[in-house]
Order: C-alpha cells, then sequence, then structure tokens
C-alpha cells in the first residue's frame, strides 16, 4: 500500500534524524500560498541549513484555529523553537501552552504579543519615510501631492501619518487629496477611477505633481489613469510600496512610476534563523521587534 | 459473512485502528498520552460540532454546503455586538440566532421551494459569506474588541484529578450526546431516517417530511453557529472567512463515517470515528514532520480506500 | 427454426437447487406461457436462455441439432430476443435512435449522421407492428409506456436482417394500459404469424389464457403442468402454481357491514375524476373500477389529504384530512399503487418500513423511542400478513415482490385503521402471496374497518368488493353491488356499452 509506505519512509527519516538530537524547530504559517510568505520561508529554511537544523515548515491552509492546533502538536513534539507567521493575538491559545512548555516563539512578520519573544520584520515608519522623502525632493519641496492611504489596517495606517508628518513639514507642498480607495478587487481598479475624477478636475498641467501610495496596488491605479488621461509627459512623481512584480516593471519602463520599497523577506527569514539561535543558545532578546533593513527601488537599481 | 462483506463494514475501522498504532509506535513517547488525546478532541472539537449536525441532513439524504459560511457568520456576528458593546451573552444568544434563521432558509429553499440542496445551500453559501463580509466590514475583529470572557471560555478546562478537559471538547461532547439521542432515540430521527430511505413513501406514511427537513437544517444551522462561536473563542478573533473550511472536512467525516455502518448510512458515531480520523491524521502526522500536502493527499486517499472497501461487499454480493 | 428444445435443465446457487430437471419447448408460431409463483424459477430460467446464468446442466438443440448457450452472443446468435419489464430505453435520445441503438447509424458523408435515413428505418420497423402513432422523431421519454414497448420491440426487429427466431416477454403488460396491452397482443399475433416462437411470462392470468396456445408451470423449480392451453383452465393453472384449489382465492364476507357512516364523499372532484360521491359504512369494502388512469389513484390521494381536490370529504363526521400525516393519526391507512417508489425504504430494515407511521404511539411521548416495542410490533403485523423473512431486521429491499407488499400491509394494519384506502393491492404479486393479501383485506373489513381499493384487476375488485364504484370519462357513472357480477359486464360498463343504472 502506497501510503503505509510513504508514512514508513517518512517515519524513518524522523527516526534517522531525530537520532543526531538536532535542535528542531517549527515554522507554522497559514499563509504559504502566497508568494511573500515562501521567500520568508526560503530565507529561513537556508539558514537554518546551514546551522543544522530540522525545519519543519507547516501550512494550515488559511486556517487559524489549525495554526493553534499545529502549534499545540509541535509542543507535544517537544521542538526546541516555534517561529510563526500569523497574528500572535490570534493564535495565543497554542502560545500559552508553548510558553508552559519552555519552548521560545519568534514572530516572522508577526505582531507583537508578550508570548512572542521578538518579531522580525520590516519597519514600516521608516519605509514611508524614505519614499516620501523621495517625492519631496523629486520636486524641490514644492508641488501639489495626491496621497493614496488605507487607515483601517494598522500596519499601513503608520505609512500613511509618516508621509503625512513629512508633507505638512514642507510648506510649500501641499496635500491636495487624501484617498483611501476602495480595496475590494485588490485596490487597483478604484483608485485609478478616483484618480480619473482628480485628474479632470485638476486639468492645468503642473496641477498634479506627485503621487504618494501607501502600497503599490494604488500606484499603479493613478499611473494607468495619468496615461490614459495623456498627460504622462507632465512629469507627475508616482510612488508606490513593497516593489511587486507589477511596480518593478513599472519602474524599470521609465515612466512616471519612479519608486517603491522593497522588504528583503528572505532577509527576515534569516534574522529569524538568528533570533531562534540566539534563544535556543539561551540568551534573551529583549527587543520586542527587530527591524531587517529595507531598499528604495528606482530604475537605477531595480534590475538587480 | 464473507471476507469481503467484512471489509465491507469493518475496513475503514481496521483503518482506523492501524492508524493508531503506526502513530503509537513511531511517537511512542508522546501520542498515546492522555494530554496528546485530550489536546486532539480538542482540536477537532469545531469540526466534530459541524459534522455531528451535518449528520443529521445527510440522514435524510440531503446536505448543506453553507455550513462553512454559517459559522462564519455567527463569528462575526458576535464578534461585531462584542464591538458594538452587547453584553457577551446576548451577543452569543444573537449568532446562534442567526446560525438558527440561516438553517431556517435553507430548510425553506429545499423543503418548501424544493430546490435540489446542492444547489440551494451552494447559493446561501455564497449569500452567507458575503453577509459576513458585509456585517465585519470585511475586517478581522480581534484584541481588544473580543471580550476575554469569551476568548477565555475556549483555553478554559474542566480538572478532573490531573487530567484537564478542555471547555470546546466538553461542548462537542454534549452535542454529540444531543444529536446521538435526536438520531437514534427519539422517533423524530427515526423519521429523518425514514426520509432518507424514499422521502416520498415517508411522505406517504405519515410523516410530516416538510416541517421536518425544515427542522434538520435548522438543527445544522445551529451546530455550525455553535462551532462558529468555537473558532472565534479559539482564535480570540473573528473573520468573515474563518469557518469556511470546515464544509469540506465535514462532509468528509461524514462520508468516512457511512463507510462504517451497516446499511451505508450516515450515524453519528461514525461520523464521530471520521472526525477523530482525520484529527489524529493531522496530529501524528505534524508531530513525525510529515510535509502538511502529504496530509491533504492522504485524506483524500483515506476517504477513497474507505469508500473502495464499501464497494467490495456489493461486487461479492453479485 | 422449428423447435428450440431445453431438456434437463438443472441449476443451483450453493445450496438452493433453484431449477430441477426443466424442459421446455419452443414452437415456431406457438405462444408459450411460463408461469409460477414468485420464487418458482422463472427468472433464472429466462437468465439461462439470456446467457446471463450459466447452467448446471442443460440440453439446448434446434430443429434436433445441439447448441451450446452460455453467454449472451450465443443466446444472440441463436435468435432469442428479450423484453423485460425495465424497459432499456434511453429517455433522451429520439426514438429512431433507440430503436437503431445497436445498429450502425446511417450516414452521410461518411460521418454525419443521416437523420432522414435513420426516421424511415425507425418508421418502418414500427409499421410492421402497426405504431404508426408513433413519430420516429420524438424523444422517447416523451412516450406512455406502451410506446415504449413498442419501440424497444420495433428495436429487437429492426436489429437484424434476419428475423429472430424467438421472443422471450418478461412481465410484458406489469406497467401498460388495457389498451396499451391490447396493442401489445396484436403485435404478438403479428410475430407469431411471422413464424416467431414467443416465451410469455405473466402473472396476469386472464391475458395468459387469452394468447397463449401452451402454458408450463414452474413450482419450486420443476414443471409443475405442461400442456396445451386447451387441454387446461385457469383453475387447472393456479392449481399447479400453488398446489392448491382455486376456490378459496376470494374469501367470503364473515361479517356484515356496520351501521353509519365512516367516510362520505360529496362532489369530489381530483385529478381526471370529478363528481364522486359515496357513502362508506365500518367493514364495507368499495370499489374503484375504470380504465387506467380515470382518476381511481387520485381520488384515494385526495382523500388521503395528499393531493389538491374539490368537493367535501367527511371521516367519521369530522373534516377529511388535510395531509398523509393528519389521515394516518385519524386512523386512515394507505397502500400505494407503486410499493418501491411510493411505499417501501428498501434499504431501511422491514421493522422501520412498518412502524414508520405509528413511532409516536409506540414512543414515550413521542419523544423517546423504544426500539424493543417497535420491534414487537412489528414481528406481531409480520406474523399477522404471513410475512415470510429470516429477520425483521433484514432490509426491505431483499424481500420478494409479494412479501414487500405484505410489510406495506403489515404497516396499514398496526394502526388499526377505521379506514383503509388500498391502490392496487395486487399488483405485482404472486398467486400465493395474494390470496394472503385478500384473507386480509377480509380480516380487516371483518373488524369494521372500512376499506376503498382501486384494482385493474376486474375479477379481484368483484371478487372483494360490497360495491363498485364505476368511473367513466371522469365522471362517476354509477355504484353497482358487486354481488352476481361478472368481469365482462363489469367491463362494458366500465366502456360504457352496459348500462349502470339498470344494475343498481
Amino acid at each position: 500500500m502506497n501510503v503505509k509506505s510513504i508514512l514508513i519512509g517518512a517515519a524513518s527519516m524522523v527516526l534517522a534524524t531525530a537520532a543526531t538530537a538536532q535542535e528542531r524547530v517549527a515554522v507554522i504559517t497559514p499563509y504559504l500560498a502566497q508568494p511573500g510568505t515562501q521567500f520568508y520561508i526560503d530565507g529561513f529554511e537556508a539558514a537554518a541549513e546551514g546551522r543544522g537544523w530540522e525545519v519543519n515548515v507547516i501550512d494550515t491552509a488559511g486556517d487559524i484555529a489549525a495554526v493553534i492546533s499545529r502549534i499545540e502538536d509541535a509542543v507535544t513534539q517537544n521542538v526546541d523553537a516555534i517561529v510563526i507567521n500569523v497574528d500572535p493575538a490570534q493564535v495565543e491559545a497554542g502560545l500559552a501552552m508553548a510558553a508552559d512548555a519552555g519552548i521560545p516563539v519568534v514572530g516572522m512578520d508577526a505582531g507583537m504579543s508578550p508570548y512572542v519573544a521578538t518579531n522580525v520584520t520590516s519597519n514600516g515608519y521608516a519605509m514611508a519615510a524614505e519614499t516620501a522623502a523621495y517625492v519631496v525632493n523629486r520636486l524641490n519641496g514644492q508641488g501639489n501631492v495626491v496621497m493614496f492611504v488605507f487607515d483601517p489596517f494598522p500596519p499601513v495606517q503608520i505609512r500613511g501619518v509618516i508621509a503625512d508628518a513629512i508633507f505638512a513639514n514642507t510648506p510649500d507642498i501641499e496635500v491636495i487629496a487624501r484617498v483611501t480607495p476602495d480595496v475590494q478587487d485588490g485596490g487597483i481598479a478604484d483608485s485609478r477611477a478616483q484618480m480619473e475624477a482628480l485628474l479632470a478636475a485638476n486639468p492645468e498641467p503642473g496641477s498634479i505633481s506627485a503621487v504618494w501610495a501607501a502600497w503599490d496596488q494604488p500606484a499603479l491605479g493613478a499611473l494607468q489613469a495619468v496615461e490614459d488621461a495623456g498627460r504622462a509627459g507632465e512629469g507627475i512623481v508616482i510612488v508606490g510600496m513593497d516593489a511587486n512584480p507589477q511596480a518593478r516593471d513599472a519602474i524599470a519602463a521609465g515612466g512616471n512610476f519612479e519608486a517603491s520599497m522593497a522588504q528583503d523577506f528572505e532577509g527576515i527569514g534569516a534574522a529569524a534563523a538568528e533570533a531562534v539561535a540566539r534563544l535556543v543558545s539561551g540568551e534573551t532578546i529583549t527587543a520586542p521587534v527587530t527591524y531587517v533593513p529595507t531598499r528604495l527601488i528606482t530604475s537605477a537599481n531595480v534590475a538587480d | 459473512m464473507t471476507l469481503a462483506s467484512h471489509l465491507r463494514r469493518y475496513g475503514t475501522l481496521l483503518g482506523f485502528a492501524a492508524m493508531v498504532v503506526f502513530f503509537a509506535l513511531n511517537l511512542p513517547d508522546t501520542f498515546l498520552t492522555a494530554r496528546n488525546l485530550l489536546n486532539v478532541t480538542q482540536q477537532v472539537s469545531m469540526l466534530a460540532v459541524v459534522a455531528f449536525t451535518m449528520t443529521v441532513v445527510m440522514a435524510m439524504g440531503d446536505f448543506d454546503l453553507s455550513v462553512g459560511a454559517m459559522a462564519s457568520l455567527a463569528g462575526v456576528v458576535a464578534a461585531t455586538l462584542f464591538v458594538a458593546g452587547w453584553p457577551v451573552g446576548l451577543a452569543i444568544a444573537a449568532a446562534l440566532g442567526a446560525g438558527v434563521l440561516a438553517g431556517l432558509l435553507n430548510g425553506v429553499l429545499v423543503s418548501v421551494l424544493g430546490i435540489l440542496p446542492f444547489v440551494a445551500t451552494l447559493g446561501t453559501m455564497t449569500v452567507f459569506g458575503g453577509l459576513a463580509f458585509v456585517v465585519s466590514d470585511g475586517r478581522t475583529i480581534f484584541g481588544r474588541d473580543i471580550p476575554a470572557s469569551f476568548s477565555g471560555f475556549a483555553r478554559s478546562a474542566l480538572e478532573a484529578g490531573d487530567l484537564r478537559i478542555p471547555a470546546l471538547t466538553l461542548v462537542a461532547v454534549a452535542v454529540l450526546a444531543v444529536i446521538w439521542v435526536v438520531l437514534e432515540q427519539t422517533p423524530y430521527g427515526r423519521r429523518l431516517y425514514a426520509i432518507g430511505g424514499n422521502i416520498e413513501a415517508a411522505r406517504l406514511a405519515g410523516t410530516r417530511v416538510v416541517k421536518l427537513r425544515l427542522l434538520a437544517f435548522c438543527f445544522t444551522g445551529l451546530g455550525a453557529a455553535i462551532a462558529g462561536l468555537m473558532y472565534a473563542s479559539r482564535v480570540a478573533s473573528a473573520n468573515p472567512t474563518q469557518g469556511d473550511g470546515l464544509m469540506l472536512d465535514a462532509i468528509a467525516c461524514v462520508f468516512l463515517g457511512m463507510t462504517m455502518s451497516e446499511e451505508g448510512e450516515p450515524r453519528v458515531l461514525g461520523t464521530l470515528l471520521g472526525v477523530l480520523l482525520l484529527g489524529l491524521l493531522d496530529n501524528g502526522l505534524t508531530q513525525m514532520n510529515v510535509d502538511s500536502y502529504i496530509r491533504e493527499v492522504l485524506v483524500g486517499t483515506i476517504i477513497i480506500l474507505a469508500v473502495a472497501s464499501g464497494r467490495l461487499g456489493v461486487f461479492s454480493r453479485r | 427454426m422449428r423447435e428450440l428444445k431445453i431438456s434437463g435443465l438443472d441449476k443451483s446457487y450453493g445450496p438452493a437447487r433453484v431449477l430441477r430437471g426443466v424442459d421446455l419447448g419452443l414452437r415456431a408460431g406457438e405462444v408459450h406461457a411460463l408461469m409460477g409463483e414468485n420464487g418458482a424459477g422463472k427468472s433464472t430460467l429466462i437468465k439461462v436462455l439470456a446467457g446471463i446464468v450459466p447452467a448446471d446442466a442443460m440440453r439446448l438443440t434446434v430443429d434436433g441439432a445441439e447448441h451450446r448457450l452460455v453467454t449472451p452472443d450465443d443466446a444472440a446468435a441463436l435468435g432469442l430476443r428479450f423484453v423485460h419489464q425495465e424497459l432499456n430505453i434511453v429517455p433522451s435520445l429520439s426514438v429512431a435512435e433507440n430503436i437503431l441503438l445497436s445498429r450502425r447509424t446511417p450516414r452521410r458523408l461518411g460521418f454525419a449522421v443521416d437523420w432522414r435515413a435513420m426516421k424511415q428505418r425507425a418508421g418502418e420497423a414500427l409499421a410492421r407492428f402497426g405504431a404508426t402513432h408513433i413519430d420516429p422523431g420524438a424523444r422517447a421519454g416523451s412516450l406512455s409506456t406502451g410506446d415504449r414497448m413498442l419501440t424497444v420491440l420495433a428495436g429487437l426487429v429492426a436489429a437484424d436482417d434476419t428475423a429472430p427466431s424467438v421472443f422471450v416477454m418478461d412481465e410484458p403488460t406489469a406497467a401498460l394500459t388495457h389498451a396499451e396491452a391490447e396493442r401489445l397482443f396484436a403485435v404478438i399475433r403479428e410475430l407469431q404469424a411471422r413464424g416467431a416462437a414467443i416465451l410469455y411470462v405473466s402473472h396476469r392470468m386472464g391475458e395468459v389464457v387469452e394468447i397463449a396456445d401452451r402454458v408450463t408451470v414452474l413450482r419450486d423449480g420443476a414443471v409443475a403442468l405442461s400442456c396445451a392451453m386447451s387441454q387446461t383452465s385457469k383453475e387447472g393453472i393456479i392449481a399447479a402454481m400453488t398446489g392448491r384449489d382455486v376456490a378459496d382465492a376470494y374469501p367470503a364476507r364473515q361479517t356484515e357491514p356496520g351501521q353509519g357512516a365512516v367516510l362520505d364523499v360529496r362532489d369530489l372532484a381530483a385529478g381526471p375524476a370529478s363528481g364522486v360521491s359515496f357513502t362508506l359504512r365500518p367493514g364495507e369494502i368499495i370499489g374503484l373500477a375504470g380504465l387506467e388512469g380515470s382518476g381511481q389513484s387520485e381520488i384515494l390521494r385526495a382523500i388521503l389529504g395528499d393531493m389538491p381536490c374539490s368537493g367535501t370529504v367527511r371521516h367519521e363526521g369530522r373534516a377529511g384530512p388535510r395531509s398523509a400525516a393528519d389521515a394516518w393519526l385519524s386512523g386512515i391507512a394507505y397502500v400505494p399503487r407503486e410499493r418501491r417508489r411510493e411505499g417501501l425504504m428498501l434499504s431501511r430494515a422491514i421493522s422501520h418500513n412498518v412502524v414508520l407511521p405509528h413511532l409516536s404511539r409506540l414512543s414515550l411521548a413521542g419523544l423517546w423511542s423504544r426500539p424493543r416495542a417497535e420491534r414487537a410490533e412489528a414481528e406481531a403485523r409480520g406474523r399477522e400478513v404471513r410475512l415470510k423473512c429470516e429477520s425483521i431486521g433484514q432490509s426491505a429491499g431483499t424481500l420478494s415482490g409479494g412479501n414487500q407488499q405484505k410489510v406495506v400491509f403489515a404497516r396499514a394494519i398496526a394502526g388499526a385503521p377505521r379506514l383503509a384506502l388500498l391502490d392496487e393491492p395486487t399488483r405485482g404479486v404472486d398467486v400465493g402471496a395474494r390470496a394472503d393479501i385478500y384473507g386480509m383485506i377480509r380480516t380487516l373489513s371483518g373488524q369494521g374497518t372500512a376499506v376503498v381499493m382501486a384494482s385493474s384487476d376486474l375479477p379481484e375488485l368483484i371478487g372483494l368488493s360490497d360495491r363498485i364504484l364505476i368511473l367513466r370519462a371522469g365522471r362517476q357513472a354509477g355504484i353497482v353491488p358487486a354481488q352476481g357480477l361478472g368481469p365482462a359486464r363489469l367491463l362494458a360498463m366500465i366502456y360504457g356499452d352496459a348500462s349502470v343504472e339498470a344494475a343498481a
């Protein structure tokens, strides 16, 4: 029977590897199918391989309650550390059990929690500051800016706040619209419609100098609107954030979409592995959040 | 009885036993411990509640694709009412009420209007899923919005000596007891099986088919709502899709249980075994570091093997 | 072919000897009836002829030359063709496609279906049976059962260039109306005239006597009687089938109907029937007679409360039931027409089938089932109806047709009903079980249960009923006493050839 032979094969692997007393780490995520997550895991696994750990990556296909269950199973199995990629507040039942068993938990872009030794992530404040500063500099501190923000979602809200502060600190920059697009379909379509309305309301060339978007989709929508309105030649500067593949293509094309921020997902994975190594060796980590540097992507480095 | 008919009747049970033995041998220190097994019962408790109440409609030969969406809806209804400042008890009652109403709608569509259950509940699945988004504004409600008394329930347990019997397990056991009594010990349950046997004959023999089917769908809606609340309590949050995955697993559990009953009918104790089979499989495979996608392959393979072993008996009878 | 002869046919399933030294001779131009109670071995014999089941021992000769019959292909090569109860047609295809299903479809340009040629050939095949009213282009599913039967027959004839020599027809009239059956008989005579041999299997004594030239009766797997029809009679055949006399076929009434009205129907219109009015006393049996589809079933369903109707129905002085559930609760029992589709839950235990309408009564306060009480009730009723089964817990689907019908009757009598509505109570039931059912109906009526019974078996209707309500052209033509009525006269009344009023 095939099922049995798979199980026996898996079992013999477990027994063989368990005998060498490696560190065993369970990485549990509900989101493995999402592209970003795969990069975290790749980075983590590469770093773990170098250290000779045995890593068990568990995907629960979107089921948060199953993440709790798998954390419990990992605790039962008595792993040396657990890495999660989900909001800790939602899986506290499992994390409490890990804490009782003295098993350290590291978050990978997860969120802060008393149960998480440290959460490894990108610095959203810094990212927003970098693109907002890019806009200010490109406009020589003067011009009308359209912002695309999304305050209901905390990680995006902080980006908007930072950009607000930087634009407010530049006297000759005026924010003429602060748009919250409908994100039901990903945000591109509605952002484009909103931008078209703004372009129609400001027909004078130069009346809109730049578009600052808190993530890439609205920036791409705005770009489509600008190009379709035949105003690509006005030098409207568009910036996004996260540097998704579509955004990178737009930046490489050399049009109005000039810059975005790339998170170092693999770096987050590697830094999470570093944190695990420190915890397993008995160190304590005082910083509840560990930031991994991000990088501004422009036409100069987009090909890298 | 021939070997084939034994295999038909007991094949799934043998497979279940073989799986337990296999994990016990490979995980000697952790698998067959009271703590781990109690943990598994907690892990499967939500699935169990949905699967038990799904057994009620499947006994009539119907089924309900909307249970997952109803579970999600109940979760966000309760959480939204928490945000609005409702007392915990009242919000829970409202969420359960929403489940019953949702089940009633399914019942009306299937029983009164005579729409095929597959079509009707496929439709309501989408409707309830959409309502869950409307109610919650598409957001995950979590953190301070969820009262500690609500999220604490899933972490509480009944202390019995050294053992901690999780509260969620107790809820599932209570639902099991109720459904077992209803299906096996009451005239109502016997009538449901009669409807499953031949709906036309049951009606002509004096069974109030329309009313009974309505009630059965309400049961399933209530069960889905209970499971949705258990889920929300366990993850201390509610989002509009979190219960959706329960539906397919629940149907799979009932099917597994059906292969264990003499006449291939959905029986709630068979469903229980189906639930435990899936739960122990997840637990054991995680502990053995088996890839989570292999689990999906195994679950599908097990269902097919179980049903195929049921067919063996059919061939031998020819 | 002049004669296909089988001799010394033996067949056992394990220890059960199903056929024992059976001889059977089928001659060209002859209709040969094969009769026997359910379980006598008829089906097995047919399966052997079809090459589906191998015989343990058998000698088969055609005009003296020995042949082998082990596979369905052998059967086809011998010119054997089969018409079963369940008609093998594809409802979604056209009549023409069904007729030519097993043949190469006529083509145009080598690939396109030549619809015109197809319809023409199908039409020719149908015309051979005088079935010119069937449109070869119609969807087979839209045809009546009788026309489907003709379609199947046309298919059997059209499938060969050489004429088939032996037709085996298994209960071909079971689902046909009177007129359709008559048309089938004409077709059989046509086939006969062309030199085909026909093996005709049926429970219906009347039609067997009408069309068969020879008859062979099986009892317990052996030939109990085989002779020319002219040398025997209905009584002789029944005696051979059952091993007992026909005299007690319709047990006589033991008690007189009581006083008062159990059921009062006024100007009821349901389905095709209207203007139905009658009053029924306790213990009285009224028969509903009419051509197939005259509304007999609908009248019963309307009294049951399971069908919309106009007019008034009063049961025991109160308004009639509003649903089947109401009806059973108020002491009305119902035996539906199609026991497999409307009567039984075939996959469920016999006991469950019996007690279904009585679950509340057998439980504690309607809330807690008492399986032991249910079982005891089912066993007691099973004994009363002389049900033959290994266990009351076995599924109803494992029983023979006659025993399945007894399960439906056991359910009906379990509530000691005040009124019983019986729709074709002996349809597709073998002679032995039929006698048991007649006994049950008499017992019921003897206990004061009023009975409304619809049946297309006229002798049965006359033998059991006190009065017969005649439906003609969608109206109640009258009610006549059954005493002294003959089937021929009753049929004449149904057709309107004899006056009902004169008899009443």
